[in-house]
């Protein structure tokens, strides 16, 4: 191939994109915060400690998650769980959970690492505040109301956007069925078992369509 | 009964040398070894779970598992319980040792539950890192595992979780054979088998938190450890445990600056890994709420307000200036349970800046401190166990001296020395005793007349040696220099001495010269000073105006408590370099807060003369400072500054200045695993021992006291910790039933015991075992006020 | 065809009072115990060394030999393993009930013979009656003069006890019996040492000896060894009780010399298969030992060395015999579940590992078996048992947990089919 030829392959995308900005609707950015961009299925955004249908706490203090964190942004201690008034089930719960956001690297690495699938993550990423104490998200923030709804740090600000906090991210477990053809129509990107889920995998055919 | 039929397994590792082949390396072991330490020594590990090097072989757990050749073909033994011997050949990587140490690993984890993460023993779990080095990977066991109820209570203490318990009988053997206390046991049997206590008897060991260290997964977890951290976010730091004089070697492990955990490290010298549950748990009250953070002083009112250091240093400084220069007493007491260098700036602060020799660390608990410090022939822990005879005249060991006690039972035990035993009443000891002897105390000297004179079994055992006498106060009624005329016969029999005394630094203290009649390294003074009775006595009748505390209590640790209150109170000004607000510093004018222990790194010396290092891994808690730094700041304000600088500066001139500890510097403490012994200076040294004869404190009542300490009472580092503070056994007074009957007493009366020097409303117990004439009430017990030394008591029906 | 009878003649000839001292010595008995007072450690020893007198309680090993192997120590013990668990085995029961003073007399001989002067009679706990008769026999032989200060007029003490274990099949294994004789829970003791005769009961040499072992030697010394050994068959001198149980018709003890064939035992002298069905299966020697089947061992003769070369152990006699009725996989269940219960928990392999494999049988009987449960049943006792071999390679200190396998063994060798039938439709194809 001739070099002037190679030049323009390598200018065809750009090309394309230039004339799409300029004279169609192709923007490459978008006018945030009056549009928001939809987010990919595996976006991972602020924490969430999750319950069981019952009302008790999934999290049960094992500390794995601060463990896993190579930012060392969590901090957990675990107590001896009131038999009378359990919190969680089994003998020790998480009566301290921090979680320091401008450490956070979003790795989702707390995740992989719980074995009770108690913390898990949401699309919500508007989380900045104006000082750092507030950075600290503790289990008062961070844990899911009885009723499966998750509190938001600032309900009332208009950027605010209380679905993303219902959103889990999506999250491919090391034995997920995807691409084996038996596992069609088996849900394969597991949402992480937080407020969602999703939809199961396509179909041969309806991916061909 | 145990130690007799395991007899057959319990191997003698002889001086021979025999060649063994493992993996194909060939090596030379002393012959009786374990074959499963003889590989490990050579770098081949074998895996375990119940095989434990301080306790013998029961080849239960069958994870050693490997093939050794045989004439008749390879069979498969289990590594800890067959010894080496010549001419053996092991293969421990073997497709079929390697499929029976997987096959062992899947069956002790088809009925183990996998809740890891919440178990206490997740992430430093034996059993996780041989599954994961040696398992099989995944389980083929589908049915339901066997189940128990979660956590049980065994003692105030110990949890036991017997799901995941792998039965490999560390638990039980300890405490039988280790403690001798066997308050655990196995019941029911095949796949229902269970470690279990009695029923209605809780495992209340002294011992009993050494289990939890041994046991190979989290079956055995403690309550003061129990959820508080995961082993990945400790820090640890091998330290020196501050309770005891035995000088164990524990690893101290905190969390976020918070002490959450002592383990015992396996030190030769000293404790073999073992701990005391008062030194296990003992860790509680670093972390304390009412752990002092600011200096405080105290108002007219007597309420007390918090200062600054500038305020509360002048104040002090002000006030012992105008006692020392109007030329009136000065005196210190305390100091034995720092670290030698602090204990250093305290001798030198008092004998150069307060200009006094009425300094004392035993607050009139204790032995002569010539006795203590210099004695010349002075035997290390380790003498024990080549000691042919073993004479323990002193406190019960097993409420004082826990490690000791430990160590002087397995030589008896395990290595067949002969124990004399000589006590007032029921000692820990009395199982193993070869010769056991009472007395009342006060005729002791009579007792040891009888033994100096009399042909007898008693005196045949002592005069075969090796000898290793373990001497001190039997109890307060007793004088302490029975135990340097019982230390003069000894050393007449040739034998080696370990003078007992209390409080974890005493010796480093002594050493440094905290005592009325010892410079620094063991140096005599020419001009003694008084000592803490006659302290407290000068300070109540008013010779003495002005007292420096420094760590110590002396109205709950004085045998005569009430003389100790009565001079805090009568004192012009009193000075407390304290951590907490005990009895005694709360009647003084001024108290500082300082840093403890874990919180300041130093040297500290033990009952043999073993010197090693104590390391700092928190903070202290608010403003405290560490002692050395208070009295070189009050020396600056007194007008004659010590000039100390730090804490390793001090270490560097006790390295040149303190005779004994010459060359002793840090460095060489931090590379010597097991400390180093200080030389005792035999020469300059000669110890005069007094007489057989000397009587002790003559007594005419019909009752005597015997007035002894327990591991668990009302001290102040055991108030602070919340599971200490419950242990103590609470005051009682024990008699025998004749004499109950003869004061018209029966179990569980109230009767007044009353001597010269104190009184209490107690409970009245009866037990078979007491002597005839004999009244035994624990000292310093939550309430109850102290009935002093003298052992001439009145009990009356109340 | 009959054959001479030994130790179970005199209960054979008088069934209403052969238990009495009167009949006792009546029929020559304490003659060859008085003889023994006068005779000498090594005389005794080698006699019953000569006799080739083979061990009863199972392992087969020469008590001569056995004696010979005392350490030098002194007190030594004489302890009588009466403890008979093994399922299947009701012999001694018979010679304790029916012929107590045999067996004191073959202590007396067993104490004179090892110089010792307490001997123990550790007596099955489920044996209420025997431990009764055996007291009394002891109690007569006191008041006689045979037992105690002086044993018939001579300057030898002896003292019998008797003991009554607390129901543990591993009782019966001479280490943890004498655990249990010093009031220990009852496990096995670690080998080596592997003979209480050097290090035993309370740490002395002790000799454990079987009660049919010892119920012999009052006939070896009467009769002579020539004679005694004229009774057996090669190597295996004298007579062998065995216990036949199961599905004959004349099932009980029968003692008889070795080197007849099973059939003879089976179908002459059991009297043949209860309601003419067809023999499908027999344990040749308590439930420990791996199974024997029609179609290879029928006509194999009855010797040690020919049951060990086929596979398995004429161990303590009993001979269990399965007809074509019985599934296989419930038999294995139930012998598996019995040593699963038994198993003393000392060891990791057994405890866990025979529980676990009485669970897949018990599985795979109720239809829930897997394609992968029948090289599972395979694989887990290979752990217990290294290489599935005869004698076994153990990983336990004791025989228990690869005697637990023996059933699997054999089922999964010669009952293949029958396990798959289970599997695949899902239960059991034989009626409950």
């Amino acid at each position: 191939m001739s070099g002037l030829g190679a030049f323009l392959r390598g200018l065809r995308v750009t090309g394309k994109v230039m004339v799409n900005t300029v004279f169609g609707d192709g923007l490459v950015t978008t006018k945030y915060p009056q549009e928001f961009r939809q987010k990919p299925q595996r976006f991972h955004g602020r924490h969430v400690l999750n319950r069981y249908p019952d009302g008790m706490e999934k999290c049960i203090g094992c500390e794995l998650c601060a463990g896993a964190c190579p930012a060392r942004c969590i901090y957990v201690r675990g107590r001896d769980n009131p038999s009378d008034e359990p919190v969680s089930p089994g003998e020790r719960y998480g009566y301290v959970y921090e979680i320091n956001m401008l450490r956070c690297i979003f790795c989702g690495l707390c995740v992989e690492a719980c074995p009770t699938e108690a913390i898990t993550m949401t699309h919500l990423f508007e989380i900045s505040t104006a000082n750092r104490r507030d950075a600290i998200y503790t289990r008062q923030e961070l844990l899911m109301r009885p009723d499966g709804s998750v509190p938001h740090m600032f309900p009332d600000d208009p950027l605010a956007q209380l679905a993303e906090l219902d959103t889990a991210d999506g999250w491919l477990r090391a034995t997920a069925p995807s691409g084996v053809a038996a596992y069609e129509g088996v849900q394969a990107w597991q949402g992480t078992p937080g407020p969602a889920s999703w939809a199961p995998e396509p179909t041969q055919d309806e991916r061909d369509a | 009964m145990t130690d007799l039929t395991r007899e057959g397994i319990k191997a003698t590792v002889g001086e021979e040398m025999v060649k063994v082949t493992v993996d194909g390396q060939e090596f030379e072991a002393p012959k009786g070894q374990m074959l499963i330490q003889a590989a490990q020594n050579h770098g081949t590990y074998i895996p375990r779970f119940c095989w434990h090097p301080r306790m013998r072989p029961v080849g239960m757990c069958r994870m050693c598992l490997v093939e050794m050749e045989t004439p008749k073909g390879r069979v498969l033994i289990t590594a800890c319980t067959n010894p080496v011997a010549d001419g053996m050949v092991i293969d421990t990587k073997s497709e079929v040792a390697k499929k029976a140490q997987e096959g062992v690993l899947e069956f002790l984890l088809i009925n183990h539950p996998l809740d890891c993460p919440v178990c206490d023993r997740g992430g430093e779990c034996p059993l996780q890192d041989h599954t994961i080095a040696y398992g099989p990977g995944e389980s083929r066991f589908v049915e339901e595992k066997r189940h128990f109820e979660k956590p049980i209570k065994i003692s105030d203490l110990v949890y036991l979780d017997r799901e995941r318990c792998i039965l490999c009988a560390r638990c039980t053997r300890f405490s039988d054979e280790v403690s001798g206390d066997p308050l655990i046991e196995f019941l029911d049997r095949g796949n229902f088998t269970q470690i279990n206590t009695f029923p209605d008897q809780p495992f209340a060991s002294y011992f009993s938190g050494n289990t939890v260290q041994i046991c190979p997964v989290g079956a055995l977890t403690s309550k003061a450890y129990r959820f508080r951290a995961r082993p990945w976010d400790l820090v640890s730091i091998e330290s020196t445990c501050p309770h005891c004089t035995t000088g164990d070697r524990i690893t101290v492990q905190a969390s976020q600056n918070e002490v959450l955990r002592f383990l015992g490290v396996d030190a030769e010298a000293t404790n073999w890994s073992w701990l005391s549950d008062k030194c296990r748990f003992g860790f509680e009250f670093i972390e304390s709420p009412d752990r002092l953070t600011s200096p405080m002083i105290r108002q007219e009112d007597g309420s007390f307000t918090e200062a600054t250091w500038t305020e509360a240093l002048e104040l002090v400084a002000s006030r012992f200036t105008e006692i020392r220069d109007a030329g009136k007493g000065l005196a210190v007491l305390g100091g034995a349970r720092g670290t030698n260098e602090d204990a250093y700036a305290l001798a030198k602060f008092a004998r150069e800046v307060l200009s006094t020799n009425n300094i004392d660390c035993q607050l009139d608990d204790g032995l002569d401190p010539q006795f203590l410090a210099a004695t010349a022939d002075r035997a290390r822990i380790s003498d024990l166990d080549s000691a042919r005879t073993i004479l323990v005249w002193g406190p019960d060991l097993k409420e004082e001296h826990p490690t000791l006690y430990l160590r002087v039972r397995h030589a008896v035990q395990e290595k067949g020395a002969r124990l004399v035993l000589i006590h007032p009443w029921r000692n820990g000891l009395d199982d193993r005793a070869t010769h056991k002897l009472t007395y009342r105390p006060g005729s002791g000297a009579a007792l040891l007349t009888r033994l100096q004179s009399e042909e007898g079994e008693v005196a045949t055992a002592l005069a075969e040696g090796p000898l290793v006498a373990l001497l001190g106060r039997t109890g307060y009624g007793e004088d302490g220099r029975l135990a340097e005329a019982v230390a003069a016969h000894v050393r007449s029999l040739g034998g080696k001495l370990l003078p007992l005394a209390r409080r974890s630094n005493v010796y480093g203290a002594l050493d440094m010269g905290l005592a009325p009649s010892l410079a620094p390294g063991r140096a005599t003074t020419d001009n003694p000073g008084k000592n803490a009775a006659q302290i407290l006595e000068g300070l109540a009748e008013g010779s003495i105006l002005g007292l420096l505390m420094v760590g110590s209590d002396p109205v709950r640790d004085v045998p005569n408590g009430e003389l100790a209150r009565q001079a805090l109170e009568q004192a012009r000004f009193v000075v407390a370099l304290d951590q907490f607000l005990t009895d005694s510093s709360r009647l003084a004018d001024v108290v500082l807060p300082v840093e403890g222990f874990a919180e300041k790194e130093g040297s500290v010396t033990n009952v043999e003369g073993r010197v090693q290092k104590v390391n700092r891994v928190v903070p202290g808690p608010g403003q405290s400072r560490p002692d050395w730094s208070i009295l070189d700041d009050l020396s600056d304000r007194m007008g004659r500054s010590i000039n100390l600088v730090s804490a390793e500066a001090i270490a560097k001139e006790i390295a040149t200045e303190v005779p004994a500890y010459v060359g002793v510097t840090w460095d060489m403490l931090d590379a010597e695993k097991d400390g180093v012994v200080v030389p005792l200076p035999e020469a300059t040294q000669p110890l005069v021992y007094l007489p057989a004869d000397t009587p002790g404190k003559s007594f005419s009542g019909e009752l005597v006291l015997h007035y002894a300490r327990t591991m668990f009472d009302d001290g102040v580092l055991m108030r602070h910790g919340p599971s200490l503070e419950h242990l103590a056994p609470g005051a009682v007074a024990i008699l025998n039933f004749d004499d109950a009957r003869r004061l018209g007493l029966s179990d569980g009366d109230q009767a007044d015991i009353k001597t010269s020097q104190g009184s209490a409303r107690l409970t009245v117990r009866i037990d078979p075992s007491m002597n005839h004439g004999l009244v035994y009430v624990p000292f310093n017990q939550p309430g109850i006020p102290s009935l002093g030394s003298d052992p001439v008591v009145t009990v009356t029906k109340a | 065809m009959t054959y001479p009878l030994l130790v179970t003649k005199r209960m054979t000839d008088f069934p209403s009072d052969s238990h009495t001292l009167e009949r006792y010595e009546a029929t020559g008995g304490y003659k060859a115990a008085r003889a023994s007072v006068g005779m000498t450690r090594d005389q005794l020893v080698e006699a019953i060394k000569n006799s080739g007198l083979l061990g009863r309680g199972g392992a087969a090993f020469s008590a001569g030999l056995k004696w010979s192997f005392l350490a030098p120590a002194r007190p030594a013990y004489l302890v009588v393993n009466a403890d008979e668990s093994e399922p299947g085995t009701f012999k001694d029961r018979q010679l304790l009930e029916r012929d107590p003073h045999q067996l004191v007399e073959g202590i007396i001989i067993t104490a004179i013979a090892n110089e010792v002067h307490r001997a123990f009679v550790y007596v099955r706990g489920e044996y209420p009656k025997p431990a009764r008769r055996v007291q009394k026999a002891i109690d007569e032989a006191y008041a006689e003069g045979y037992l105690g200060k002086g044993i018939f007029g001579s300057s030898y003490d002896l003292d019998v006890v008797v003991h009554l274990g607390a129901g543990a099949y591993i009782c019966g294994e001479e280490t943890a019996l004498i655990n249990s004789l010093e009031g220990l829970r009852g496990e096995p003791r670690l080998k080596p040492p592997y003979f209480p005769a050097a290090v035993g009961l309370y740490n002395k040499p002790t000799i454990v000896n079987n009660v049919e072992t010892l119920s012999n030697l009052p006939h070896i010394l009467n009769q002579g060894i020539d004679s005694y050994k004229g009774l057996g068959h090669e190597a295996d001198t004298g007579t062998f009780l065995f216990s036949i149980s199961g599905h004959v018709k004349k099932p009980g003890n029968y003692e008889l010399p070795h080197g007849i064939t099973w059939n003879e035992l089976i179908f002459d002298i059991a009297g043949g298969m209860r309601r003419e069905r067809r023999l499908k299966t027999w344990i040749p020697g308590g439930a420990s030992a791996p199974w024997f089947v029609p179609s290879d061992h029928l006509e194999l003769p009855i010797t040690k060395d020919d049951t060990a070369k086929a596979g398995s152990m004429l161990g303590s006699g009993a001979v269990v015999v399965m007809d074509e009725a019985t599934c296989v996989v419930r038999a294995a269940e139930r012998i598996v579940r019995f040593f699963a219960h038994e198993s003393c928990g000392q060891c990791t392999p057994c405890r866990e590992g025979t529980s676990w494999l009485e669970m897949i049988l018990r599985r795979i009987e109720a239809g829930q078996g897997r394609e992968v449960d029948f090289d599972l049943l395979l694989d887990v006792s290979d752990n217990i048992s290294i290489g599935l071999a005869w004698p076994p390679r153990m990983t336990t200190i004791c025989p228990l947990g690869p005697s637990a396998v023996s059933p699997i063994i054999s089922i999964t060798k010669y009952f293949k089919g029958e396990i798959m039938t289970h599997i695949h439709d899902g239960g059991c194809p034989l009626p409950a």
